[in-house]
C-alpha cells in the first residue's frame, strides 16, 4: 500500500426494513465508527437508492475517503451500484468492499443480538480487508465482430436477423438440413391463424437477403472455447458427397437458440404406444393437415367421430404420481403453449369435420396470451365438452368394449360433475404433449453453460436478466430455456440481440480484473500452479536466460484466467495471489474476526 | 424551469418511465443512442417499484428496481423527464414531433437538493397513495424513499399556503406559481411504454370494492406486505386489526364479458400466490384462501411456486365468487359456487379480502399519435409472432403492458426487444458507411 491516509466509509443499509428489523444497524455503524480511520460510519434507509448512494458520492468529496465499505444486501445486486457510486465520487472503482448482512444475516437469523453481532463481526472484516485494497483497472480485449446463431429456428432466425440488420456479421449453425425449425410444421399458428410455414418463409427470405449471415445447415457443433469477446466454435458440416468439413468459427457472442422438443409419452402413458388411437397433439396436427375436408378424417385406418383431448401430458408432473423417466427429472413445468395448442386444434378439428364430437380433459386451462382466451371460447362456442381432472386422479384409458361407440373407453373424476366418475368412448385420443428442452450439445459442456433442474438453460436472473447467462458473452433465446410461444421466443430473440449488439458494437470488452498475478520475485518456476490450472492457457511457465542461468517464472494470461485461486493454494512460495483478493487480506479478514469477538446481546 | 431546451432531438423518445420503460431505454442507450423518458409522474419506476417483492424469487421489488432506475437515471445518453405527458406524436418526414406538456412541481427542479426540510416544515397531512392511502405524507413531500429525482414536490390542492416550506428551504426552490410548460421534442423514433392501471375497485358492483373497507386492492396489498409499507405489519383497514382470515378473490375484473375485459391479465395468479406466501411467512397462524376459475402458473418456475404455496397449506378454492358483503364485525362475506362440492352455493366470511384486479391499458393513446389501437385499448401489433413490438405507425414501436397483460419478466424481454427493432429501424434509415466498426480478434490488455 502506499503511503496515503486511509479513510474509510462505512454504510450500513436498512434495506427498508428488510435487514433494520433484524439488525440493530445503528449499532453496528457505531461500533464501525470507532474503528481506527473510518472516518465516516452511518445508516441509511435504502442504501441503492439515488441518495443512498449520493452519500457515498458527497462524503468522498467532503470528507477525503479513500475506501468505501457498503454492509446492505448480496453483491450480485449491488456490489456494481457502488462501485459505480464510487466512481462518480472520484475513486477507483475497486477501493470498494461490500458486505452482504442480509441473506447471511437478517434473513437468516431469529435472534436481534445474534444478527447484529454477526453484521458486527461481518463489517469489521470488511474494514480490515478494504485497507489492503488498491487500485485495479478492467482489463480490456478486442472482441470479434460476429455472433454465432446455435439453431436455426424462429428465434435463432429473428436474432439473426436483428443482428445483421444492425449491421453484425452472424453465422446461423442448424443442425437439420433446413432452417425454420419446429414452426414450418405447425400448420397454422395462434393467435393469429398465420401458416407457419409463411411465417419460416418470411424470416428465411429476409435472412437469405442479408450478405451479413451465414447458414451452415447440417452443421454440429462439436466444441469450443474462449471467452467473452473472443469465442472460437469447432462445427462439423456435412457437405454433399457424405463427407464433413470442420470449420472454427470465431465470435464475440454466442446466441444459444437450440429450441425444445415434444415430450415423449411413455409406453403405456394414456395408453401411447399400445393403442394405436392414441397419438400425440403434434402428430394429429400433422394428420388433420394432410387430411382432405371432403371425406371423412381416420386415422390408422379408423373413421374418426368422438375424440378426446388430454391436457398437462409431460408438464406440471407431480412427484409420487408420475414417475420421472431415467435420466431425467419430472417435468415440474408448466409447458404454456399446450392449452392454447390444443384449444385451436379440436376448433380446427371441429371446423373441418363438424361431425366429429370433441372432449377436452384438462386440470387447469391457461389460455394466457393476448387474443388466447377467444380460442377458448370459440372451442366452448364450437360445442366441446370440457372434463376437468385433478392430478391424483389423472384420467385412464382402456380398451372399449366391442359394443361401445367408440374403440377406447377414458374413464375419469370430473370436478365439474361433482367429481362423479365418467365413461366416456371414443376413436381417438390426443396428447397435449408439453415441452421439453432439446440437446443443446457438447457447446454446453464446453463453455460450462448451466441449465436447471428442469434440464432448460439457465438464465442470470429470472426476473431482472431472462436472456444472459451466468457466462460472459452467452445469451438465450427461445424455448432452449424455457416453454414459450412463437411471440415469446420472438420476443427473447430480440432481447438477447440487443445485448449482443450492445457487447460488440464498442468492438472490446472489459474483464473484471479478479485474475491471478505472479510476484515474480518470489517465483521459483516450479510449475505447480500449473498443474492445478483447469484453464487452457490461462498459466504457462515461461523460460529466459538470465546471466547465463535459465530461469523459469509462471505468467499469467489475464484474459483466460477466472480466478479460481487453485494456483494460489499450491504455490510453495507464496508467490500468487488474486488481484482484490489476496492472502494478506484473507489473513486481515480473520484476525478481524478473531482478535476481540463481538458480544452477542441478549434479545 | 425544467431542464428540457424545446427544440432537442433525440434517437428515441420512450413514453413511460416503468420498468419497460427503463429497460428499452437502457438498452438503447448502452448501443449509443440518445433516449429520453417521458415520465408522467414525479418519479420513475413504475408499478414495480410499489411492489413488496416479486415472483417467483420472492426478490424485494425496491431492490431490484432501484438499481435499474439509478443505471437509467446515471446512464450519460439517457435524460428523464418526469411530471411530463405526451400531447401529441406527429410525423414530420422521417421524424416525429412530440409535444409534451410539463405540469408544475412547484418547486424548481434545478435548486431542490431533496433535503426534504420543506416536508419537515409543513403540516398539511394527504393520504398518501403510493401507500394505498393507508398512510400520509405532507403537502409537500419526496415522493417516496427511492424516487428518483430526488425532488420534492407540492400538491397545491392540499396546501394551506403558510409557506413555512419556501423559509425552511434552504436553497429557495419552492416555487408557488409554477405554471404547466409546453416543450417540443424531436425524435427519430418513439417506443410506447405507457403500461396499464388496474381494472378500478369499484368496477364489479357485486364485489362492492368501494364500499367495504376491509375490501382491497392487490396494490393495497403489496404496501401492506413491504417491510417499509405504511403499518411495518399486516393490518386491516377498517379496524387495525390483525387479521386471522385472508381470502383472494381472482378475476376480479379479468376475463369477464360483463366489464368488458374478456381477456386473461396474466399476472394476478401469480401475484395472488406470491402474496399468500408473504401472508402465511408474516400471519403463520392465519387462515389463507384463493378463489379462482383456472390457476394460470404458466412462466418458467411458477407452477412450482404453486405447489409449494398448495404443500404450505394456502387453501385453493374452484370457484367463481358470485358477490361481496359486509358481515358483522367488519368482516367480508364472500359468496361463491363451490364447483369441487358439488357445485354448492357457499357463503364464507373472511377478516379481509383482496380483489386480485386485472390490467387495463394505463393511456388512451388513440388521439395523440398515429398508431391503431384495439378495442379493449392495447396498442394494436400488426404482426405479434414475429415482430412483437412493432406497430402499425413505422418507427412507432411498443414494449411491455402498454401491448397487453404481462408479468415483469416477459416486459423486459419485450423491452430489449422494442430497443432491438428500434435500433434496426434507425440503421436502416442511416446510409451505408456508418454502420458498426468491425474490430479483428486480439488482445490489448490494459
Amino acid at each position: 500500500m502506499n503511503s496515503e491516509e486511509v479513510k474509510i466509509g462505512v454504510y450500513i443499509c436498512h434495506c427498508g426494513g428488510n435487514i433494520s428489523d433484524k439488525v440493530d444497524v445503528e449499532k453496528v455503524a457505531e461500533d464501525a465508527g470507532n474503528l481506527p480511520d473510518v472516518t465516516v460510519s452511518r445508516t441509511y434507509t435504502f442504501m441503492c437508492a439515488d441518495p443512498g448512494q449520493e452519500l457515498i458520492v458527497e462524503d468522498i468529496e467532503k470528507h477525503g475517503l479513500n475506501r468505501i465499505v457498503v454492509a446492505s444486501c448480496s453483491p450480485s445486486l449491488h456490489e456494481t451500484t457502488f462501485r459505480s457510486a464510487v466512481v462518480r465520487g472520484g475513486l477507483n472503482q475497486f477501493l470498494y468492499e461490500h458486505v452482504n448482512i442480509r441473506e447471511q444475516v437478517s434473513w437468516v437469523h431469529a435472534s436481534t443480538g445474534e444478527a447484529t453481532a454477526k453484521a458486527t463481526t461481518l463489517v469489521r472484516a470488511a474494514i480490515a480487508r478494504v485497507r489492503h485494497h488498491e487500485p485495479l483497472s478492467l482489463i480490456r480485449v478486442g472482441a470479434t465482430s460476429r455472433a454465432l446463431v446455435l439453431g436455426g429456428g424462429v428465434a435463432g432466425l429473428r436474432a439473426a436477423l436483428d443482428l445483421a440488420v444492425y449491421g453484425l456479421p452472424v453465422t446461423i449453425v442448424e443442425k437439420s438440413s433446413r432452417l425454420g425449425g419446429q414452426v414450418a410444421e405447425f400448420g397454422t399458428v395462434f393467435p393469429t391463424g398465420e401458416s407457419g410455414a409463411e411465417l419460416v418463409r418470411t424470416l428465411v427470405r429476409d435472412v437469405s437477403a442479408l450478405e451479413e449471415i451465414t447458414v451452415l445447415t447440417g452443421a454440429r457443433v462439436t466444441g469450443a472455447t474462449g471467452y467473452v469477446g473472443n469465442f472460437t466454435v469447432m462445427v462439423e458440416q456435412e457437405r454433399g458427397d457424405g463427407s464433413t468439413e470442420d470449420l472454427e468459427i470465431p465470435a464475440g457472442a454466442v446466441i444459444v437458440a437450440t429450441g425444445s422438443r415434444p415430450y415423449e409419452p411413455d409406453m403405456g402413458e394414456f395408453g401411447f404406444g399400445q393403442f394405436p388411437e392414441v397419438v400425440t397433439l403434434p402428430d394429429f396436427i400433422q394428420i388433420l393437415n394432410e387430411t382432405r375436408a371432403d371425406g371423412d378424417l381416420t386415422v390408422n385406418g379408423k373413421m374418426i367421430r368422438r375424440a378426446a383431448f388430454i391436457h398437462c401430458v409431460g408438464s406440471r408432473q407431480i412427484e409420487g404420481i408420475q414417475k420421472p423417466k431415467p435420466g431425467r427429472p419430472l417435468n415440474e413445468n408448466c409447458s404454456r403453449i399446450c392449452c392454447t395448442a390444443t384449444l385451436k386444434a379440436e376448433s380446427d378439428l371441429i371446423e373441418k369435420f363438424p361431425g366429429v364430437f370433441v372432449y377436452d380433459l384438462y386440470r387447469d386451462i391457461r389460455t394466457y396470451g393476448r387474443n388466447h382466451e377467444e380460442i377458448y371460447e370459440r372451442a366452448s362456442r364450437d360445442g366441446v365438452s370440457f372434463l376437468c381432472y385433478e392430478p391424483a386422479t389423472p384420467p385412464v384409458v382402456t380398451m372399449a368394449a366391442p359394443d361401445d361407440t367408440g374403440n377406447l373407453l377414458i374413464t375419469v373424476k370430473d370436478n365439474l360433475t361433482a367429481g362423479m366418475e365418467i365413461e366416456v368412448a371414443v376413436d381417438l385420443v390426443v396428447l397435449a404433449v408439453g415441452m421439453e428442452p432439446a440437446d443443446v450439445g457438447p457447446l454446453a459442456e464446453s463453455l460450462k453453460l448451466p441449465a436447471g433442474a428442469d434440464g432448460f438453460l439457465q438464465e442470470v436472473h429470472p426476473k431482472l436478466r431472462p436472456v444472459e447467462m451466468a457466462v460472459a458473452g452467452v445469451v438465450l433465446a427461445g424455448t432452449c430455456q424455457s416453454p414459450r410461444d412463437i411471440e415469446e421466443s420472438c420476443a427473447s430473440a430480440s432481447a438477447a440481440a440487443v445485448k449482443v449488439a450492445g457487447l460488440l458494437t464498442r468492438g472490446h470488452v472489459d474483464l473484471e480484473p479478479y485474475v491471478a498475478r505472479v510476484n515474480a520475485d518470489r517465483c521459483e518456476g516450479t510449475g505447480i500452479c500449473l498443474s492445478q490450472c483447469e484453464y487452457d492457457g490461462a498459466l504457462k511457465i515461461v523460460e529466459s536466460v538470465i546471466d547465463g542461468r535459465a530461469i523459469r517464472k509462471a505468467v499469467v494470461n489475464e484474459a483466460l484466467c477466472t480466478g479460481c485461486g487453485a494456483c494460489v493454494a499450491v504455490c510453495p512460495t507464496r508467490a500468487i495471489d488474486i488481484n482484490g483478493w489476496t492472502l494478506d487480506q484473507f489473513e486481515a479478514m480473520v484476525d478481524a474476526m478473531c482478535a476481540d469477538p463481538v458480544e452477542v446481546a441478549s434479545d | 424551469m425544467n431542464r428540457a431546451a424545446s427544440t432537442e432531438t433525440v434517437d428515441t423518445l420512450v413514453i413511460g418511465g416503468g420498468i419497460a420503460g427503463l429497460q428499452t431505454a437502457l438498452d438503447l442507450a448502452d448501443l449509443g443512442l440518445q433516449v429520453a423518458i417521458v415520465e408522467k409522474e414525479p418519479s420513475i419506476g413504475g408499478k414495480m417499484i410499489g411492489l413488496s417483492k416479486v415472483f417467483p424469487t420472492l426478490d424485494c421489488a425496491s431492490c431490484i428496481t432501484t438499481p435499474k432506475m439509478a443505471a437509467t437515471a446515471h446512464h450519460e445518453n439517457i435524460r428523464i423527464l418526469t411530471l411530463a405527458e405526451v400531447e401529441s406524436v406527429t410525423r414530420h418526414d422521417e421524424d416525429f414531433s412530440v409535444r409534451v406538456t410539463l405540469q408544475p412541481r412547484y418547486v424548481d427542479e434545478d435548486l431542490c437538493i431533496g433535503c426534504r426540510l420543506c416536508e419537515y416544515a409543513c403540516d398539511a397531512d394527504v393520504a398518501d397513495e403510493f401507500e394505498g392511502g393507508l398512510s400520509a405524507h405532507r403537502a409537500i413531500y419526496i415522493p417516496f424513499t427511492n424516487a428518483i429525482p430526488q425532488l420534492a414536490i407540492l400538491d397545491p390542492m392540499e396546501c394551506n399556503l403558510c409557506g413555512q416550506c419556501a423559509v425552511a428551504c434552504p436553497t429557495d426552490a419552492v416555487v408557488f406559481d409554477q405554471k404547466p410548460r409546453e416543450i417540443e421534442i424531436t425524435a427519430r423514433s418513439v417506443v410506447v411504454a405507457t403500461g396499464f392501471e388496474t381494472t378500478p375497485m369499484g368496477a364489479k358492483e357485486e364485489y362492492r370494492g368501494n364500499e367495504i373497507v376491509n375490501v382491497i386492492s392487490p396494490l393495497t396489498m403489496e404496501r401492506l406486505l413491504a417491510p417499509h409499507g405504511p403499518y411495518g405489519r399486516v393490518l386491516r383497514p377498517a379496524d387495525g386489526k390483525v387479521p386471522d382470515s385472508v381470502a383472494f378473490v381472482q378475476c376480479a375484473g379479468s376475463r369477464d364479458r360483463s366489464l368488458g375485459v374478456p381477456y386473461c391479465s396474466r399476472v394476478c395468479c401469480m401475484y395472488a400466490i406470491k402474496q399468500a406466501m408473504l401472508l402465511s411467512g408474516a400471519l403463520p397462524f392465519a387462515d389463507i384462501t384463493i378463489y379462482y376459475m383456472d390457476i394460470r402458473a404458466f412462466g418458467k418456475g411458477y407452477e412450482t411456486f404453486f405447489q409449494n404455496a398448495s404443500a404450505m397449506g394456502i387453501e385453493f378454492v374452484k370457484g367463481k365468487v358470485a358477490r361481496i358483503d359486509e358481515a358483522g364485525d367488519r368482516n367480508v362475506e364472500v359468496r361463491f359456487e363451490h364447483i369441487d362440492e358439488l357445485g354448492q352455493v357457499e357463503e364464507r366470511t373472511h377478516d379481509l379480502v383482496v380483489l386480485s384486479l386485472g390490467m387495463l391499458p394505463a393511456a388512451d393513446l388513440r388521439d395523440r399519435m398515429p398508431i391503431s389501437v384495439s378495442s379493449d385499448g392495447f396498442v394494436t401489433v400488426p404482426k405479434p409472432t414475429i415482430e412483437p413490438c412493432r406497430t402499425n405507425e413505422p418507427g412507432i414501436f411498443v414494449a411491455g403492458t402498454a401491448a397487453g397483460p404481462k408479468d415483469i419478466v416477459d416486459a423486459i424481454a419485450e423491452a430489449g426487444a422494442a430497443a432491438m427493432a428500434v435500433s434496426g429501424y434507425l440503421k436502416k434509415r442511416e446510409p451505408a458507411g456508418d454502420a458498426v466498426c468491425a474490430v479483428s480478434a486480439g488482445m490489448e490488455i490494459r
